[in-house]
């Protein structure tokens, strides 16, 4: 009989929620259409699928073939080669700023570096591009109007092989940098003041409180933010996507866009939903591996 | 008693430190601004292109702000940024709140499901190919509600929002059942109300998205440039006639670039006070535990 009577609630249950239900639908409807339905798409992987519609399973071909292609192997390097150095440079100056701001005492300054160095962030990569291409160009760009002023040649910060990564890098650090400093600001904050004042008391200086208190509370902080930064590896994207040009394809072109010009610009649907696919396997192994190295070090799991 | 002084507060070397760590402050303060503050001020500059670096436009005019807002081709793409940053908010706000109020129901039938599937695509999409292809199937090419449904619900946002409702004392749900309030009027007289302060956040996070939003234009609207909202207008008015001397923009001034920069930029500046608080604020409450 319990049975019955649990339906019977059950039912009941529903029926006092049906209105709720109803108010989910837009929401439930938005996840099935743009979010799990594509998902069935990536069947299209394993496809012929072209222009010309939907061919015959090929099974993993696609993938074989896309190991082969020069295109994709060069954008598979760049975007390990653009994300690691890109990470590697903004943890270093997101640690040493978050640092730095945390030791300054005045508020109000505090508050106004922290508000312009934020700013970037919310400008579009569109915008940014567009402020670094009119800077940085060749004809009246502020920079090379300087080089001339010094006596140089002018360079072609965007168009040109040798430049191009150190720029972009350089241009990426501009708008992310002081955003990144948000986590580190916030998790500084939160550390107990009585540890430096007891740290104060042993006889402890600014260096050695920094390097014995306040580096290993950052500890579990950098570890997240990293595997954070390694799940997006992949992502790199609207950046490059406004600051490469065909002049700097070799050094710049990254998976994504890789992904964008086979599949849209030359119709190759399958395979570029099998190089998108390539790309989520990769990003997840390495989010995952990282993760189980994380967790045989420290005896836990940050994730 | 005499207070005695910290140990090291007021050594040299400490000293040395500070002044050290404000120049280092200042120094990237002004990296970030030269670049904006060049572009704002040249854009008011009939000279601008001959300088490095002026803090006042040598001769000012504002006869490039007169063309934007004169020239159809480019009023077009502000409008267009207008109707989507606007309409694209209104709906990710309406079916963000209205999923987040159901998640917010303890007792809810399939909570769990509901919560879950929208967590899972935080990690898991997939990808701009198959995306694209549905929105192709569905018939929303070339159609500005492509690129706004898209991205009706974020999944962050969504669960900001569902603690947000969540931290409404539970007292004041029984009260308004049992005064014979419908689901859909304790949202709108009691819900919304009560959460001004979280959806004004998610409010003005959608708006700055969406005004910022590129590439869905480019992916979506592909063969009617003048549905372009203006990000695509820019991009094709800046970076593609340095790079790949696209014809129809190249007649464009320094001025008139830098200028329609300013256009993009000024919105994000007057929101940004706002935004910067709730950001801050909803990072440090959702985000990452440290």
């Amino acid at each position: 009989m319990k049975s019955g009577i649990d339906k019977n609630t059950l039912l009941k249950r529903f029926n006092r929620y049906k209105m709720f239900y109803l108010l989910m639908l837009p929401g439930f409807m938005f996840l099935v259409i743009f979010r799990y339905v594509p998902m069935l798409g990536l069947k299209y992987a394993f496809y012929d699928y072209d222009l010309r519609g939907i061919g015959d399973f090929i099974g993993f071909e696609h993938f074989l073939d896309a190991f082969k292609t020069e295109g994709f192997i060069r954008a598979f390097t760049n975007t390990l080669l653009l994300s690691t150095s890109n990470i590697c440079i903004q943890m270093t100056l997101i640690i040493t700023i978050s640092l730095l701001l945390n030791e300054i005492r005045n508020q109000l300054f505090k508050k106004f570096v922290q508000t312009v160095i934020y700013l970037p962030h919310f400008l579009s990569w569109v915008v940014v591009g567009a402020v670094f291409n009119l800077l940085l160009s060749r004809q009246g760009g502020m920079v090379n109007n300087f080089i001339k002023f010094l006596g140089n040649d002018p360079l072609y910060f965007l168009g040109d092989a040798k430049l191009w990564r150190g720029t972009f890098l350089f241009i990426i650090s501009w708008r992310e940098v002081g955003w990144g400093t948000v986590i580190f600001l916030a998790a500084l904050s939160g550390i107990d003041p009585q540890l430096y004042e007891a740290a104060k008391i042993d006889g402890a200086n600014r260096w050695r409180q920094m390097i014995n208190i306040t580096l290993p509370h950052l500890v579990p902080v950098i570890i997240i933010v990293l595997i954070m930064n390694l799940a997006k590896i992949f992502n790199l994207f609207e950046s490059v996507f406004v600051l490469y040009n065909p002049l700097v394809y070799k050094v710049s072109d990254v998976i994504q866009t890789y992904v964008y010009r086979s599949g849209i610009r030359e119709f190759r649907f399958g395979y570029a939903t099998a190089v998108g696919l390539a790309r989520s396997v990769i990003a997840f192994i390495l989010v995952f591996g990282t993760n189980q190295i994380v967790k045989r070090l420290r005896g836990e799991s940050v994730l | 008693m005499v207070k005695r002084k910290s140990l090291n507060q007021d050594s040299v070397p400490y000293t040395v430190f500070k002044v050290f760590n404000v120049t280092l402050m200042l120094l990237i303060v002004t990296v970030i601004m030269i670049p904006l503050l060049k572009i704002i001020i040249d854009s008011f500059d009939g000279k601008a292109s001959e300088t490095i670096f002026r803090l006042l436009p040598a001769d000012f005019t504002v006869d490039a702000y007169k063309l934007i807002f004169s020239r159809p081709a480019i009023l077009r793409p502000l409008l267009i940024s207008l109707f989507t940053t606007i309409t694209g908010s209104i709906i990710a706000m309406t079916v963000t709140a209205l999923y987040a109020y159901g998640l917010a129901q303890r007792d809810l039938p399939g909570r769990g499901f509901f919560m879950n599937i929208a967590l899972i695509t935080m990690v898991f999409q997939a990808g701009m190919i198959p995306l694209f292809l549905v929105v192709n199937k569905l018939g929303l090419m070339n159609n500005l509600f492509a690129v706004m449904l898209v991205h009706a619900m974020d999944a962050y946002y969504l669960i900001l929002l569902k603690n947000f409702f969540e931290g409404i004392p539970r007292s004041i749900f029984d009260a308004a059942e049992i005064d014979g309030c419908s689901p859909i009027q304790t949202f709108l007289r009691i819900v919304l109300p009560l959460s001004k302060p979280g959806l004004a956040a998610i409010g003005l996070f959608y708006i700055v998205f969406f005004w910022n939003q590129f590439f869905d234009f480019i992916l979506y609207i592909q063969t009617k440039p003048e549905l372009h909202n203006f990000q695509v207008f820019l991009r094709s008015l800046v970076i593609e006639t340095d790079t790949q001397g696209l014809e129809g923009f190249s007649f464009a001034s320094q001025s008139l670039k830098n200028s329609a920069i300013t256009v993009s930029i000024i919105p994000v500046l007057v929101l940004y006070p706002f935004v910067q608080k709730h950001f801050v604020k909803g990072i440090n409450l959702g985000g990452v535990k440290g």
